[in-house]
């Protein structure tokens, strides 16, 4: 084998690095353009024709150019931001250009599940439309968002080992490197499986979260 | 009290005008149980909608209170809706918090100190009979139950209005009694006006004071329970009422009357009140040379009140049945021939 395991362990390290930030900053893009999408359609608490109508435009733009020409399309964005297109760090920045859209769908998608009814329970509370957001909206679909974010997650996964191949680093870059352009067949069959128990992990895990928030 | 002065609603759906309410005029007194009826699409959702804004109307006043809605700002509307209670049809629990929570709500967003919550909360869950259901999420709950929680959230800020929007659709017969004793009792100890809509008469014969009945999007009859079930003026409303009243002429009795037209005296006879505890047949036949024949008959309470229903055959000489027409006019019942092909 051309790899040691120290060498798999910092790969691991970074894939899981990438992921971590990656999803911790398209949350926060996601999360709030997930609610926007939801609360400003037509004849929502919120409705704003304009406003969902760019978001939704922006969102499918993005949502429609592949990973990996996305990856290279944004790299003045990427130098703007970390100052390098290559790394760990440098591949976080068209991580969160991918995942932030598609975690906003996700977001909508859960929101919208949400009975209306409840929504309007809350305007007859006399509830704000902040209220209605954070106290109904979001504890109701709570469970199905903890799903959303688990799809999001293993989507992530999946994305940083592509990153690998421009020089992102982690366990996509050692399957590529050695594994694929070396014809090291056991650095390719460690890292996929690395991969598909990390996939498998967080698929259960998200499962059990949001099995005990619905049912708690 | 709740007001609506003149008030339409005009959907625009793909186009078209629809007008939902058409022009609608209904005083609601304070302290009164006010039931509205209709059928499904009659503008009786929307009407009721407006009185907390769920919905605007297109044009005319809704007044709550004294406050004019259509003049107060959003937030100002906010105030106000913490005064009217609303129970759902399908109730609209947050299945994501327990019992307690979901009562709490309302307190909650009112920014109520949290002791202060927990004592009113607990006195609710008293009130509604569901103390020892607290802790339980609303998917461990019967129909019966969740509505009973609905109404206990409703009561949360000590409304003076509840709203009913079909509350007890969704809830089988003997759920619906218990429901409606409750809304009574609510009406009863704190005083609270309570609009209901309903497309079920018989809620209406159960706890309403006043009814009124809507048809596209206008108020086409209004006055007493009692009023409008002893003597319906639209056809709308003879409907609703023969639907719990079942005061129609049944079929093999209308054979009869159609087999011997012109041969036979039917009459019916609608007793109201009082009248409905006297022997008035007894005494037709001791009093006149008639025979009297009941074909069909039942008593119904409206309001406490007994309202008897009689087809009776009167047999004898027209002019001592003619006699004992004037008698019955003098008393305090109404009496109407039965033709044949009429009901």
């Amino acid at each position: 084998m051309l790899v040691n395991s120290d060498q798999i362990i910092e790969a691991l390290i970074e894939t899981i690095q990438m992921v971590a930030f990656s999803l911790l900053f398209s949350a926060v893009l996601g999360l709030p353009l997930g609610i926007l999408l939801v609360v400003t359609r037509k004849g929502h608490l919120l409705e704003n024709l304009p406003v969902f109508n760019v978001i939704n435009g922006i969102i499918n733009i993005f949502r429609s150019v592949p990973f990996i020409i996305l990856m290279v399309a944004i790299i003045p964005v990427t130098r703007l931001i970390v100052g390098t297109s290559i790394g760990t760090a440098a591949a976080v920045v068209p991580l969160v250009f991918y995942a932030g859209p598609y975690i906003a769908r996700l977001i909508e998608n859960s929101l919208l599940e949400v009975d209306p009814g409840v929504l309007e329970a809350a305007q007859a509370m006399g509830a704000t439309p902040a209220q209605i957001i954070f106290k109904f909206l979001i504890p109701e679909a709570l469970s199905s968002l903890v799903l959303a974010f688990t799809i999001a997650t293993i989507g992530l996964v999946g994305a940083s080992a592509m990153a690998g191949a421009v020089g992102g680093g982690g366990l996509g870059d050692l399957a590529i490197t050695y594994g694929y352009q070396r014809f090291d067949t056991m650095v390719m069959i460690i890292t996929v499986g690395i991969l598909v128990v990390m996939v498998q992990g967080l698929q259960t895990f998200g499962n059990i979260l949001s099995k005990r928030i619905r049912r708690r | 009290m709740i007001e609506f002065q003149n008030l339409k609603k005009v959907y625009n759906s793909g186009g078209q005008q629809v007008a939902a309410l058409n022009g609608i005029d209904l005083t609601i007194n304070r302290g009164e149980i006010f039931g509205v009826i209709g059928f499904s699409g009659a503008g009786k959702s929307s009407l009721i909608r407006c009185v907390n804004w769920l919905e605007q109307p297109t044009s005319g006043r809704v007044i709550v209170d004294g406050y004019d809605l259509t003049a107060l700002s959003a937030k100002e509307i906010r105030e106000v809706k913490r005064n009217i209670g609303m129970v759902f049809q399908h109730f609209n629990l947050l299945n994501s918090k327990t019992v307690f929570a979901n009562v709490a709500m309302p307190l909650f967003l009112a920014k109520v100190p949290k002791e202060e919550i927990k004592k009113r909360v607990g006195e609710l869950l008293e009130f509604v009979g569901l103390s020892d259901k607290a802790n339980n999420y609303p998917d461990q709950l019967s129909g019966g139950q969740k509505q009973r929680i609905g109404i206990a959230r409703a009561l949360a800020t000590q409304p003076s209005i509840l709203l009913c929007d079909e509350a007890t659709s969704a809830l089988d017969p003997q759920t619906t009694s218990s429901i409606l004793d409750l809304l009574k009792k609510i009406n009863r100890e704190y005083n609270i006006t309570i609009l209901i809509i309903t497309h079920e008469m018989a809620v209406i014969r159960e706890i309403c004071d006043r009814v009124a009945v809507i048809e596209a999007g206008k108020i086409i009859e209004e006055g007493t329970v009692f009023d409008v079930f002893s003597s319906p003026k639209t056809e709308t409303a003879r409907n609703f009422v023969s639907s719990v009243m079942n005061d129609q002429i049944p079929d093999s009795i209308k054979e009869i009357v159609e087999k011997n037209a012109g041969l036979q005296k039917i009459f019916r006879i609608n007793f109201i009140g009082n009248s409905a505890g006297q022997p008035l047949l007894s005494q037709l036949a001791k009093k006149f040379d008639i025979h009297v024949n009941v074909l069909f008959g039942n008593i119904t309470e409206l309001q406490g009140t007994p309202f008897g229903n009689l087809i009776v055959e009167f047999q004898g000489a027209e002019s001592e049945i003619n006699r004992a027409l004037m008698f019955i006019s003098q008393e305090k019942v109404t009496v109407k021939e039965v033709k044949a092909h009429a009901s």
